[in-house]
C-alpha cells in the first residue's frame, strides 16, 4: 500500500501538471489567434511559444503518467520516493530552464530540435546550451525515474514474470497483474527512447564543444530525434492505458481484469512494434534507405493491431450490457479510449508512405497528435487526478459539474480537432505563425479553432480548481 | 486526394463514434444479471483478423505507390537542381554554388515531360513542397544538407506552380516560398 | 549506479571517437551535381586498348563509360586515386560491360606517358580500361565542369580526383569527386546503366556514420555504423534490463 509521502508527491505532481497544463494550453490559443490574424505575436515570440508549447505539452503528460503509475504501483512492490522526488526536483529545474532558454532567451527551435537549426543561433547565444541542458536535466531525471521504477518491478518479479510469459501456457503459476506488465513493456520502450534522447545529445554537445572540428550527419540525428520524440509521445499513451488496465474494472464496480495469453502476446509485441514505428517521420527523406521506411509503415500499421484489438475490444467488452458504476473517473477513461481510436485513425492514414506524400508537415498532423493527446491521453490522466483527488473524501466520487465538464471537453475538443484535420485537407502547412493569403480558409479556421479551444480551456480550468483544492487537502494531511 | 482521405477518415471517426455511444447507451440499461457480450474471444478474433486484411490490402496497395522511385525507368527532360536554404529556394538549371547563390528566375518547365528536382540544402532541414493552382499540395521531398534527393514528376496541367518550405527552418519558415510556371 | 557507468561510458565512446573523426561537408561538393544530364564533350581520343574507336562518345555508344581524370607527373592524389579505384571497381568491371577511360589532362602527356601508366598498374591487358590523351582537353573539361589550377611553384596541377558516369547516349549522369566508397562508386556504375536512385550524399571527408554500405558482390546493403547508432538506445536498454534483472534476482529469493 502506498504511503502517505507517496500520495502527497503524486497530489504536488497532479497540481503542477494540471498548472502546466492551463499555461500551455494558453500559448496553443495564442498561437492560433496569431494565425487567425486576431492578434500579431512576431514570428519570433509565436515560434518561441510553438517551442515551449510542444515541449511542455509532452513533459507534462510523461510525468502524469509516471506518476500516475509509480502511485498505483505500490499495490504490488514498493516504489523509491527519493526516486520519485529526483524526478520532480528534475522536472522543475528543467522546466524553468526550458523556459527561460525560449521566453527570455527566444530559442525558436521547435519541440524536436532538428539538427542543425539548434546551432543556426537566432537568438541568445546561452540559449542553445541551456536548452539542450534543460533536455539534458529532464532526461536524467526521467530516465533513473523509470529505471528505479523497472527495478522494483524486477525486485518481485522475475524477467519472464514481468513481462507474463507464463500466461501464454495455461494455469500459470504466477500471475502477472496487466498493470505490471503493460508498465513493464511500456517503461521499456520509455528507457530506449530517453537512451537515444541522451545519444543525440551527446552528439549535439560534441559538436557545439568542437568549434567546427565535428559535424553530425543530418539523417543520423533526425533519425534518433524521432526514435525519442515519437517514442515518448507514444509511450506516455501507454502509462495512460496501464492505470485504465488498473482502475476501470474498479472504479466501474467490476471484477479485476486479468491477464490472459493475448492480453501479454498483443502487449509483447506492440512493444516491437512502438520501437520500430518512428521510422514514419521520415517517410519524405528520401534519404533514409527503402527499407526503413517500408519498415516505418508496417510496424505503424501492426502497431494497431494489438491496441485495437485487446485494449479496445477489452473495454468495449467491459461495457457492452454490463451494469457500470458509471462516474467521471470512468466516463474519461471510455471517452478518451474513444479519443485515442479516432486518432489512431489519422495516424494510420498518415502512416501509409503514400498518403503522406500529401500530407505530411500540413495540418493533418498536429491534427492526429492533437486527437491522440486532447482527446486520448489527457482524459485518460485527468481520469486518475479525478479518482486520487477523490479517492481520500469523505464519502464517494463526487462529481460535481461532470456533465458541465465533459460537454465542454467534448464540444471544445472536436470543434479544435476538425478545424485541424479540414486545414490538413486543405493542404495549409503547419508551424507557420501566419497563412500565406492563398490558404482563404487557414485564418479563419484558426480563429474558429482558437474559439473552441477556449471551452476546452474552461473544462480544464473546471478540474484543475476542484482537483487543486482537494489535492492541497492530501498535500497538508497528517494521516 | 487529400479531400477522398478527409471523408475516409470522418465516415471511420463517425462510426467509432457510434461504437462507443451504442456500447455506452447498452451499458446504461443493462441491469445486474445482464452477462455482458456472448463468445467475446471468438468476436475479438475475427475483429482482429478482419483489421488484419483490410491494413494488409491498405499496404499492398498504397506501397507500391511510394513516391521514391516515380518514373525511374525513364530519363528526364528536364533536370531543375533546387537548393533551399534560410529563406529562399534557389532554383537553377546547374548545380548552385553555395557561395554565389547563383540561380533563375522566371522558371518554365515543360507540360506532359518528366521533370526531376534534384533537392539540397544549404543549411538546416527544409520541405520543398509544390502546390498547384489550387493550393492543393500535389508532391513534396525534405532539403536535407549534405544529402540530394531527387524527385521526379510530370505536370499534366498548366499554369503557375508554387513552392513552399514544410519543414520548420525558423524564423522566416512562414515566407520562405517560390514558384515556377509549367507551360 | 550502473545507469550511470552506461552513461558516462556512452559519453567517452563517443568523444574518444570523435576526436580521432573529421567529418565535414566540403566546399566543393556542390560541384558533383554541376552538369548532370548534359552531353558530354566528343572529345577526340588517342590511346592504349581503344580499338577502332577515336572518340569519347564512340566508346561510349558502344558500352557505357566512367570518365576519370588524371596526370601521369602527378605526385599527389592520381596514383592511389588510380590504384584504390582499379580496386574497388574489380567485382563490378568482371560483373559488367562497361569502360573506363583514363584521360591525361595535362598537355605534355603523351600516348606512350599513358601506356607507361596503364603498365604501371597491370592495366594494360584490361579490355575495359582505355587510357588516352586528347588534343581538346581545355573542352572537355568545361564539358564537365573540371577545372584544374596550375601551381607554378609546385609544378603541378591542383585539382580534385574526379570520376564522370557517362550513359550510352552520352550523357553525364553521375560525378563523384575526391576518394570514394564502394558503395558510391556502386551508385555511379548504377547511374551509367540508368539506374535511378531517389537520393544521394554529397561528398564528405568522412563517411562514419553511413547506415548502409553497399556490397557490389552480393548486391546487398550490409548494416552500417549509423545503423548501428540507431540500434545503440535498444541494445543498451537490453543491458539495462538485464542487469536489473540480475540484481532483482537476490531481492525476489531472499
Amino acid at each position: 500500500m502506498e504511503s502517505l509521502k507517496t500520495r502527497k508527491i503524486t497530489s504536488v505532481w497532479i497540481v503542477i501538471v494540471l498548472a502546466l497544463f492551463i499555461v500551455a494550453i494558453i500559448l496553443g490559443i495564442l498561437m492560433r489567434l496569431n494565425q487567425g490574424t486576431i492578434i500579431q505575436q512576431s514570428p519570433v515570440t509565436f515560434y518561441g511559444n510553438m517551442t515551449t508549447h510542444g515541449l511542455t505539452m509532452i513533459g507534462i503528460w510523461f510525468v502524469a503518467g509516471m506518476a500516475a503509475v509509480n502511485y498505483l504501483m505500490e499495490r504490488y512492490v514498493k516504489t523509491s520516493y527519493g526516486v520519485n522526488l529526483f524526478a520532480l526536483i528534475c522536472t522543475i529545474i528543467g522546466v524553468l530552464m526550458l523556459w527561460s532558454s525560449t521566453f527570455i532567451g527566444h530559442f525558436h527551435a521547435g519541440w524536436t530540435f532538428l539538427y542543425p537549426l539548434p546551432f543556426k543561433v537566432a537568438w541568445a547565444q546561452w540559449a542553445t546550451p541551456v536548452f539542450l541542458a534543460s533536455l539534458v536535466v529532464l532526461g536524467v531525471g526521467w530516465l533513473v525515474w523509470s529505471v528505479s521504477l523497472m527495478s522494483q518491478i524486477l525486485k518481485k518479479y522475475t524477467l519472464s514474470q514481468a513481462f507474463a510469459w507464463q500466461h501464454f501456457k495455461k494455469n500459470p503459476a504466477v500471475e502477472t497483474p496487466p498493470f505490471i506488465l503493460i508498465t513493464m513493456v511500456t517503461l521499456v520502450g520509455v528507457i530506449a527512447c530517453l537512451l537515444a534522447a541522451v545519444l543525440l545529445l551527446v552528439l549535439l554537445f560534441a559538436e557545439y564543444f568542437s568549434n567546427g572540428s565535428f559535424v553530425n550527419d543530418a539523417l543520423l540525428l533526425k533519425n534518433l530525434t524521432y526514435f525519442f520524440g515519437h517514442t515518448i509521445a507514444n509511450e506516455m499513451l501507454y502509462l495512460g492505458l496501464a492505470v485504465i488496465y488498473e482502475l476501470f474494472a474498479e472504479v466501474s464496480g467490476r471484477p479485476k481484469w486479468k491477464t490472459t495469453w493475448y492480453v501479454a502476446v498483443a502487449w509483447n509485441l506492440s512493444l516491437v512494434f512502438i520501437l520500430t514505428a518512428f521510422f514514419h517521420h521520415l517517410y519524405m527523406d528520401f534519404v533514409q534507405p527503402e527499407g526503413l521506411q517500408i519498415v516505418g509503415q508496417l510496424a505503424s500499421y501492426l502497431a494497431s493491431l494489438p491496441a485495437a484489438g485487446v485494449t479496445v475490444f477489452s473495454i468495449l467488452v467491459a461495457v457492452y450490457r454490463t451494469k457500470i458504476n458509471w462516474s467521471l473517473t470512468n466516463l474519461l477513461f471510455f471517452i478518451g479510449v474513444a479519443g485515442w481510436v479516432i486518432g489512431g485513425l489519422g495516424a494510420v492514414i498518415d502512416a501509409t508512405i503514400s498518403n503522406n506524400f500529401v500530407l505530411h508537415n500540413t495540418l493533418w498532423v498536429p491534427a492526429h497528435f492533437h486527437t491522440y493527446n486532447a482527446m486520448g491521453n489527457v482524459l485518460f490522466s485527468l481520469g486518475f487526478f479525478h479518482w486520487f483527488a477523490h479517492k481520500f473524501d469523505v464519502g464517494f466520487n463526487i462529481d460535481k459539474n461532470a456533465m458541465l465538464k465533459l460537454t465542454l471537453i467534448l464540444f471544445g475538443g472536436i470543434g479544435f480537432l476538425l478545424a485541424f484535420y479540414i486545414g490538413g485537407a486543405d493542404s495549409i502547412p503547419r508551424r507557420y505563425s501566419n497563412y500565406p493569403p492563398e490558404f482563404t480558409m487557414a485564418a479563419p479556421l484558426a480563429t474558429v479553432a482558437a474559439v473552441f479551444a477556449t471551452f476546452y480551456l474552461l473544462a480544464i480550468l473546471l478540474f484543475f480548481l476542484n482537483i487543486t483544492k482537494k489535492c492541497i487537502k492530501i498535500m497538508s494531511s497528517t494521516s | 486526394m487529400q479531400h477522398s482521405i478527409l471523408w475516409l477518415f470522418l465516415i471511420l471517426a463517425a462510426a467509432s463514434i457510434i461504437v462507443f455511444t451504442y456500447v455506452f447507451l447498452s451499458s446504461k440499461k443493462a441491469n445486474e444479471s445482464d452477462q455482458g457480450m456472448n463468445q467475446p474471444l471468438k468476436k475479438r478474433f475475427w475483429f482482429l483478423l478482419i483489421l488484419f486484411v483490410i491494413l494488409g490490402i491498405f499496404a499492398s496497395v498504397t506501397i507500391p505507390k511510394s513516391p521514391y522511385y516515380l518514373f525511374a525507368d525513364q530519363t528526364p527532360v528536364r533536370v531543375l537542381h533546387v537548393a533551399a536554404m534560410q529563406y529562399a529556394f534557389i532554383l537553377s538549371n546547374d548545380a548552385i554554388n553555395p557561395e554565389s547563390q547563383q540561380g533563375e528566375t522566371d522558371v518554365v518547365l515543360p507540360l506532359n515531360e518528366l521533370i526531376e528536382f534534384r533537392v539540397t540544402s544549404f543549411d538546416v532541414n527544409h520541405g520543398f513542397a509544390i502546390y498547384d493552382a489550387n493550393n492543393q499540395l500535389i508532391a513534396q521531398t525534405q532539403a536535407m544538407p549534405g544529402y540530394v534527393n531527387r524527385l521526379r514528376w510530370k505536370f499534366t496541367s498548366p499554369g503557375k506552380y508554387n513552392i513552399l518550405c514544410l519543414e520548420f527552418c525558423g524564423m522566416a519558415h512562414q515566407g520562405m516560398r517560390s514558384s515556377f510556371t509549367v507551360k | 549506479m550502473y545507469k550511470n557507468n552506461v552513461f558516462y561510458f556512452l559519453v567517452i565512446v563517443i568523444i574518444g571517437w570523435n576526436t580521432s573523426v573529421y567529418s565535414q561537408q566540403d566546399n566543393i561538393a556542390w560541384k558533383e551535381e554541376s552538369h548532370v544530364y548534359t552531353k558530354v564533350l566528343d572529345a577526340p581520343l588517342k590511346g592504349y586498348g581503344m580499338g577502332d574507336s577515336t572518340s569519347l562518345l564512340q566508346i561510349a555508344h558502344q558500352n557505357p563509360t566512367i570518365l576519370a581524370l588524371i596526370f601521369t607527373r602527378c605526385t599527389g592524389i592520381c596514383n592511389p586515386f588510380l590504384l584504390q579505384l582499379s580496386e574497388k571497381l574489380e567485382w563490378e568491371i568482371e560483373h559488367k560491360n562497361f569502360n573506363i577511360v583514363v584521360v591525361s589532362f595535362d598537355p605534355r602527356d603523351t600516348e606512350a606517358d599513358m601506356s607507361a601508366l596503364a603498365k604501371r598498374f597491370h592495366l594494360d591487358q584490361e579490355k575495359q580500361w582505355i587510357f588516352g590523351v586528347t588534343d581538346s582537353i581545355k573542352s572537355l573539361n568545361k564539358s564537365i565542369d573540371f577545372n584544374p589550377i596550375w601551381d607554378e611553384a609546385r609544378q603541378q596541377y591542383d585539382h580534385e580526383a574526379l570520376l564522370v558516369g557517362i550513359n550510352s547516349d552520352g550523357y553525364i549522369t553521375k560525378k563523384l569527386i575526391g576518394m570514394r566508397s564502394t558503395s558510391d562508386l556502386a551508385l555511379l556504375v548504377g547511374s551509367i546503366y540508368n539506374s535511378f536512385t531517389p537520393t544521394h550524399q554529397l561528398p564528405n571527408k568522412n563517411r562514419l556514420f553511413s547506415c548502409f554500405n553497399y556490397d557490389p558482390k552480393t548486391g546487398k546493403n550490409t548494416p552500417g555504423l549509423g545503423l548501428l547508432f540507431i540500434a545503440l538506445p535498444a541494445i543498451l536498454t537490453i543491458f539495462i534490463l538485464f542487469a536489473s534483472n540480475y540484481l532483482g534476482k537476490s531481492e525476489r529469493i531472499g
